[in-house]
């Protein structure tokens, strides 16, 4: 849902250092706990945890609903599943349209093809336009940072119409190409350029004098110098065109199946489904992306917050 | 460029050229030519159900000046834009002070309050629209409660409808807004939170002249992005409400969609994506200039 838009170089990678959970360096703000204060320990954390509970009611309702026979769902749905059934997902996995197996399968071709090409495409066109100077670099930078707050209802209808000309409409290479020239391409340049910026001159040029050939210089020298970057480009990436919407509804069209978002839009929306199975669903197309988010929360919140600190 | 390395270019330089090059050509296929098309097609009367297009002029144009949808659609979306912006970045800053401590149990809370910010928008509306539908977790609660006697049309009144809608993207945005800020208030320094101490400086007064100051970096990255989210925002509102009822939540991107692939008005829909365009890049550039001001002045 978010576009971010990190900027910078070498303030990224001590960040990245103290993610969510790290200990921040010496004497930045975060109190340590031992620190002596007004408001106490105790009735912070209480006060804290009630304000989170609140806040996650949804997400809880989700999970616990999700292993509930449905009237226990309608009798009392804030209440923990116990004893817990398993009945809702595998309900869910096995209707007749196949739903979730098809919708996660389309899904994972589409991100993980999108982002393996959006990567080597962004950071080479990174890479090569840092080197240069002047005014069109400087240009094609704007242009390429507007794209990240273009509304994609905007841009929608006559990539359709250009997919249809090269007879891609409808079709699978037809999302993933979308992808690669959009919003998103701009994304990974706008985090690239700022990780380029920082990349020593006297290495390259060290590597040129040495013979190696552009292409070199930029895969087996300046990408792992800039891999913190391709963390946050990867991550983003995927979770944004895991779950896009507006794209595959309209660009796969209903015939040609469904990614997993589309997928749960269409079939909810059009079949009234009990709420044990609902829930089933929900949480099946839910979990791989918050399984994802608790495995990589360092550099998740690293590239979030890299462009908001000075 | 010194002379030796300048007689070995070229040759050895073209394949990273040669990607550098694709790379700016998808760019100019999928995002420029789309942008030049949609305005050129705001000038005509296309439509997939007629065979040939015509140039129409402004006539487009003029007729959004008279379109009450489209009215009601720019007052759906900047109510929201403005009502959702204050609403994350408020619940954003009250929440990054509560949980900014180190401790175990802290680093729990922060990992759950950005949750919402994972899930798709679909999977957040239908969520929601569990809570919110008209026997569903809210009217009960309220009902068992006994603040409600009967149940009340959630997302089936207008008004009541909109805050709803209002309360969800603003639930999702306060994960990413929490985060920003959290990281702005770590990057202060101790010294400055001692210096007020010393001089006696506590509660809301040292948010006023120390916290809220130093964190306006975050401030201005958090505005920017609730309020280009909110303008694209299609799937919430889409699975929630649809735009309904009485198209009383249909923002200007719902009814942009509309316009183009229910009632086939493609000319039309991109004179109105225009305005959307403009709309995000007013946006853009006046709030987000004017809060970079503001992170120098204050």
């Amino acid at each position: 849902m978010t576009t971010v838009a990190p900027s910078g170089g070498t303030r990224e990678r001590t960040r990245l250092a103290s993610g969510i959970g790290a200990v921040p360096p010496a004497r930045t703000g975060t109190r340590s706990t031992a620190r002596p204060r007004r408001f106490g320990g105790r009735l912070r954390v209480l006060v804290a945890a009630a304000v989170t509970l609140l806040f996650v009611a949804p997400i809880y309702l989700m999970l616990v609903n999700a292993f509930k026979p449905q009237d226990d769902i309608l009798a009392n749905p804030i209440a923990p599943p116990w004893p817990p059934t398993l009945e809702n997902i595998t309900q869910a996995l096995t209707r007749p349209d196949n739903l979730i197996p098809l919708g996660l399968r389309n899904s994972l071709i589409v991100a993980v093809v999108s982002v393996a090409l959006l990567v080597p495409l962004g950071s080479a066109f990174s890479f090569y336009i840092s080197r240069k100077q002047g005014r069109t670099k400087a240009a094609i930078l704007v242009a390429f940072a507007a794209g990240l707050m273009i509304p994609p209802q905007v841009t929608l209808l006559p990539t359709i119409q250009i997919l249809t000309w090269l007879g891609l409409d409808h079709s699978y290479p037809g999302l993933i190409l979308a992808n690669l020239g959009g919003g998103y391409l701009s994304f990974a340049v706008f985090v690239y350029v700022g990780f380029m910026r920082s990349v020593p001159d006297e290495i390259i040029q060290a590597a040129r004098l040495d013979g190696a050939s552009g292409l070199r210089v930029w895969w087996q020298i300046v990408m792992p110098l800039v891999r913190p970057a391709t963390a946050t480009v990867v991550i983003f990436l995927t979770l944004w065109i895991w779950n896009d919407f507006l794209n595959p509804l309209f660009i796969l069209g209903p015939l040609q199946g469904q990614t997993i978002t589309t997928g749960l839009y269409l079939t909810i929306g059009q079949y009234s489904v009990d709420y044990g199975q609902l829930f089933g669903i929900m949480f099946l197309a839910g979990i791989l992306p918050v399984i994802g988010y608790l495995t990589v929360q360092k550099q998740f919140v690293a590239g979030l917050t890299s462009g908001a600190t000075k | 460029m010194s002379g030796p390395r300048r007689r070995r270019r070229g040759t050895p330089d073209r394949g990273l050229a040669l990607l550098a090059a694709l790379a700016l050509g998808l760019y100019l296929v999928f995002l420029v030519l789309p942008l030049l098309l949609s305005l050129r097609s705001s000038f005509t009367n296309e439509n997939p159900l007629r065979a040939t297009n015509d140039f129409i002029g402004l006539r487009n144009y003029t007729e959004m000046a008279g379109d009450d949808q489209l009215r009601a659609s720019l007052k759906v979306t900047l109510l929201l834009a403005f009502g959702v912006t204050v609403a994350a970045n408020a619940l954003g800053v009250g929440f990054a002070i509560l949980l900014n401590r180190t401790s175990l149990s802290y680093r729990v809370m922060r990992t759950v309050a950005f949750l919402p910010q994972v899930l798709s928008g679909v999977i957040v509306g239908f969520v929601w629209q569990t809570i919110l539908t008209q026997n569903g977790v809210l009217n009960t609660a309220l009902m068992t409660v006994g603040i409600l006697d009967e149940p009340y049309p959630w997302l089936g009144s207008p008004n009541a409808a909109l805050l709803c809608i209002g309360v969800v993207v603003a639930w999702v945005l306060s994960g990413f807004t929490t985060v920003v800020y959290l990281a702005a208030l770590q990057s202060i320094p101790l010294e400055l939170h001692d210096m007020a101490s010393l001089d006696g400086v506590r509660g809301s007064q040292r948010f006023r002249t120390v916290t809220w100051p130093m964190i306006a970096p975050g401030t201005t990255i958090s505005v920017t992005i609730s309020l280009i989210t909110v303008l694209k925002l299609y799937d919430v509102i889409a699975v929630l409400t649809a735009g309904g009822p009485a198209n009383s939540t249909q923002s200007t991107a719902l009814y942009i969609v509309k316009l183009a692939f229910t009632s086939d008005r493609v000319g039309y829909a991109s004179a109105v994506a225009m305005l959307l365009l403009a709309l995000s890049a007013l946006v853009a550039l006046t709030v987000t200039g004017a809060l970079r001001r503001r992170e120098v002045s204050l």
